[in-house]
């Protein structure tokens, strides 16, 4: 395969503060990447060294084999942007916004345009500044996706978005894979990398921690799960089925963290008289506090 | 029966630490008085300062009676409307009489400015960018929390006015050397006490309209109602038909408040606090009652299509800065054809004043007086030397807000590179220094032939402003790309403003020749009489181009700012 994406050794500082440290990463054609990572773990930071709106500290970037600090115009006539936080003209229209940035690039398919436009559910003759953050966030996709780009780099590209419009931009996502073409995408929900992407990496404090395919990603995925019963507590039925750690109870109730699926549990529990039920999917936050601890990780 | 949840005993909150409210993060007042600490100490040191120093410059240039008395003819000998914008020339043998005369009918205006920036923004701005939707969500109510707001804008400008007033104390005391210098505290607290009116009652339009429009027209608005009535108060013994319009400002109203040449008109600085409390309370009141950040929009006339610019960055930009230019254009334009347009009545008041005429043939050797050219280059130059400069700044910052709204995030990551980007930004705003000029000129074209004068002379000489203008632009490009576009604009507000000052204060201080020269509008010759000075010409072409090509390379370098 070739490799669409390659960063080698990337160091970016501001002053003294940190922005990415020592990132290797290769992302090959045709795959969906998921980028992973709580705020300012540097996510914003690399992607914007891909785009040369930044330069690096030390290492480089190769996007499409082009070093992105060489000929960054020619890296750009292949990607469709859309950046985490932004703000288009406010006297103009979202279709005339769209219609904008389609002369800026050349070459877009009206008709696909329209299509996304009509998908996307977004009324193109209202002022930029008159539409709701979701709105915006359609307008921005359509700009990034409307030239169908080799390369889509996407960064928090659900933010806003109502879930309806998600599952639309999903498929959306699917079908630009279908066709051969690679999507980065940047993300804190870990369920929106799981539905989209082939393979992640997770970024935190700066430093990449792991990279590897989606599936590997379910081992951290879990719940934490506290039932209440009627009666006392059935400690040994719990601590039994597979999954289950850190087990806590407190008279009638239980609290536990449940790894993998969590129809056992389910199962169990309906033995015996519940008085509640309740299962929190933790914050990816916590994941990765509790996966990886305070101290970066190496990659796997 | 269903029993309501125990209510625990809560601690009270914490005690916020009184200095903390005054000043800090304890309150909306104290928060709101920290952010304006900055524009305080620039307005009351700077113009505190200023005026100290063309205190100190006035009594050892004019250190005798017969000087003074030298300076009171002239003055005296000025006709109407070469008075224009200065003050009323009363008791201007004395130190405070001259100083008013001279520079304190200028500064009302910074702080009008100052002012209008701030109760403009204070709570429009914060709505547009969301840090209101938080600040409301607190437990204030919402006319507490404008109040708040605007008392500590009020607290920021009594603090500017008592650092003037004290500056202006100080210099009557240290200053004066001959009878009548002196300048008592009841005098610098007139003047202190009407430069901050005058400037809340500015500040009290932006603020009474932005909970309707929003920031940028309650500013455009606030922005017209006080240069109009700066204008219409300046030129109205030149021109008795403006008078009853000038009547209409506080500008005219306290036209006979004149503290520090000893006129005292209490009652009309009276009457400007009444109306500024009242546009207080309109914004307050609307402020509390209307939507949160909820805008009318202003009815204007759309751009024509083609003009919105979607065809190209250049195109793009030209859309973004043309009605800014249009905006400084009309105004320009205005100006010059109420100035074109009064040449006939300044060559009969110059008829009229025989002595002032020979002090300007004598300044001005072979100038023909009876043309409306004479009138343009004395008066309109100089001042639009001032419009055009701000107007370069709104233009630098329109081609700027692409970096600094965030938009250059998306526009860069199309294959446009970054020097086109800045060099199509500079071509559209030098374009829209030009829709500038040009509408300037077409002001004096009509006023020169509604005059019926010499109508091409004037309106090329008026192409001097667009030099001076492109030099700017230029100056704003470089720093823009070697700096960053968030430095631009200011810088060259600042530019314009240093060089006004140059040229209005270096004279009196004496300051050496070379400090006089760095000023660029002093090497410009007599443009609209004609003669041209190639070396300013030359500047502002090197400026202007090598400052857009400098600002383009060092873009190229730099990362973009977010």
């Amino acid at each position: 395969m070739t490799a669409v994406i390659e960063i080698e050794g990337l160091t970016k500082t501001y002053g003294s503060h940190r922005g990415v440290i020592d990132i290797d990463l290769v992302v090959e054609e045709g795959e969906a990447f998921g980028f992973l990572g709580p705020n300012g773990a540097g996510k914003t930071t690399t992607i914007r060294v891909l785009l040369d709106h930044i330069r690096p500290t030390h290492g480089r970037a190769r996007i499409f084999g082009i070093e992105t600090t060489t000929d960054p115009v020619a890296i750009h006539r292949r990607i469709g942007y859309l950046p985490g936080e932004f703000v288009l003209y406010d006297k103009l229209t979202g279709g005339q916004t769209i219609e904008y940035f389609a002369h800026l690039r050349g070459g877009v398919d009206a008709r696909y345009r329209a299509q996304l436009v009509e998908r996307l559910d977004v009324d193109p003759s209202r002022r930029f500044k008159e539409y709701s953050k979701g709105n915006k966030q359609k307008i921005g996709l359509i700009i990034a996706l409307q030239h169908r780009p080799d390369l889509l780099i996407l960064d928090e590209p659900t933010s806003g978005l109502d879930p309806l419009v998600q599952q639309t931009f999903y498929e959306i996502i699917r079908e630009a894979k279908a066709e051969g073409r690679t999507v980065f995408l940047s993300s804190h929900i870990l369920s929106e990398v799981e539905k989209t992407c082939d393979r992640v990496a997770i970024v935190r404090e700066g430093r990449l921690v792991r990279v590897g395919r989606t599936e590997d990603l379910r081992d951290l995925a879990h719940h934490h799960v506290e039932l209440r019963f009627a009666s006392a507590v059935p400690r040994a039925e719990l601590e039994a089925i597979p999954g289950v750690s850190e087990l806590a109870i407190v008279d009638r109730t239980a609290t536990m963290r449940v790894s993998g699926p969590i129809a056992d549990l389910v199962r169990v529990a309906a033995r015996h008289e519940l008085v509640d039920f309740v299962s929190r999917e933790p914050s990816l936050e916590e994941t990765f506090l509790a996966e990886y601890g305070r101290m970066p990780g190496t990659v796997a | 029966m269903a029993g309501h949840a125990p209510t625990t005993p809560l601690a009270g909150p914490p005690t916020i630490p009184l200095l903390s409210r005054l000043y800090g993060f304890g309150s909306v007042f104290g928060k709101t008085l920290r952010d304006s600490r900055r524009a305080a100490i620039a307005v009351g040191l700077g113009m505190g300062l200023t005026l100290i120093a063309v205190s100190q410059a006035i009594v050892s240039q004019f250190a005798t009676p017969a000087s003074r008395q030298e300076i009171a003819d002239l003055v005296a000998a000025v006709p109407p409307i070469m008075q224009g914008l200065a003050g009323r020339p009363v008791a201007v043998e004395t130190l405070g009489g001259y100083l008013q005369y001279k520079y304190g009918t200028f500064f009302p205006l910074v702080a009008s400015l100052w002012s209008m920036l701030a109760l403009s923004g204070t709570l429009a701005g914060e709505a547009r960018r969301g840090s209101l939707e938080f600040v409301a969500a607190g437990p204030i109510p919402r006319r507490r929390l404008a109040f708040e707001k605007l008392v500590a804008h009020v607290t920021a400008v009594v603090l500017a006015a008592a650092a003037i007033f004290v500056s202006i104390a100080l210099a009557g005391t240290a200053f004066a050397t001959l009878p009548g210098d002196e300048i008592s505290a009841a005098q610098a607290a007139g003047y202190a006490v009407w430069l901050g009116a005058l400037g809340l009652a500015s500040g009290g339009i932006a603020f009474a309209v932005a909970p309707f429009l929003g920031r940028g027209p309650a500013l455009a608005i606030a922005g017209a109602v006080t240069f109009a009535g700066f204008i219409l108060n300046g030129y109205q013994n030149a021109i008795p038909e403006l008078a009853p319009f000038a009547d209409l400002t506080w500008f005219g109203w306290t036209a006979d408040h004149i503290p520090l040449a000893n006129l005292f008109d209490w009652q009309s600085v009276g009457l400007v606090a009444v109306v500024t409390v009242v546009l207080f309370a309109i914004g307050i009141e609307a402020f509390a009652r209307r939507d949160l950040g909820a805008t009318s929009a202003v009815p204007t006339p759309h751009l024509p299509r083609v003009l919105i610019g979607v065809r190209g960055p250049a195109s793009r930009a030209f859309g973004e800065i043309l009605p800014v230019a249009l905006a400084w254009g009309i105004g320009l334009g205005m100006f010059g054809l109420l100035l074109a347009g009064s040449g006939r009545s300044f060559a009969e008041q110059l008829d009229e004043a025989p002595e002032f005429r020979r002090i300007l043939e004598a300044v001005f050797p072979g100038l023909d007086l009876g043309t409306t050219g004479a009138l343009l280059q004395l008066l309109f130059v100089e001042f639009g030397f001032i419009l055009v400069g701000l107007a370069a700044a709104t233009i630098v910052g329109t081609w700027a807000s692409d970096e600094t709204a965030g938009r250059l995030e998306i526009v860069l990551a199309a294959p446009l590179a970054r020097a086109r980007w800045a060099l199509s930004g500079g071509l559209a705003a030098f374009a829209g220094i030009a829709v500038v000029t040009v509408l300037a000129a077409l002001g004096v074209a009509i006023g020169a032939l509604i005059t019926g004068d010499d109508v091409l002379t004037p309106v090329v000489g008026t192409l001097v402003i667009g030099a001076y203008g492109a030099a700017l632009v230029g100056v704003g490009l470089a720093i823009g790309g070697l700096i960053g576009t968030g430095a631009a604009a200011p810088v060259v507000a600042l530019l314009t403003v240093a060089t006004w000052m140059i040229d209005i204060i270096a004279p009196p201080l004496g300051l050496p020749d070379a400090i006089q020269q760095l000023a660029l509008t002093s090497h410009y010759g007599q443009p609209v009489l004609g003669r041209w000075d190639v070396v300013g010409l030359c500047a502002s072409a090197l400026l202007a181009l090598g400052g857009a090509a400098a600002g383009a390379l060092a873009f190229t370098r730099r990362d973009l700012a977010r």
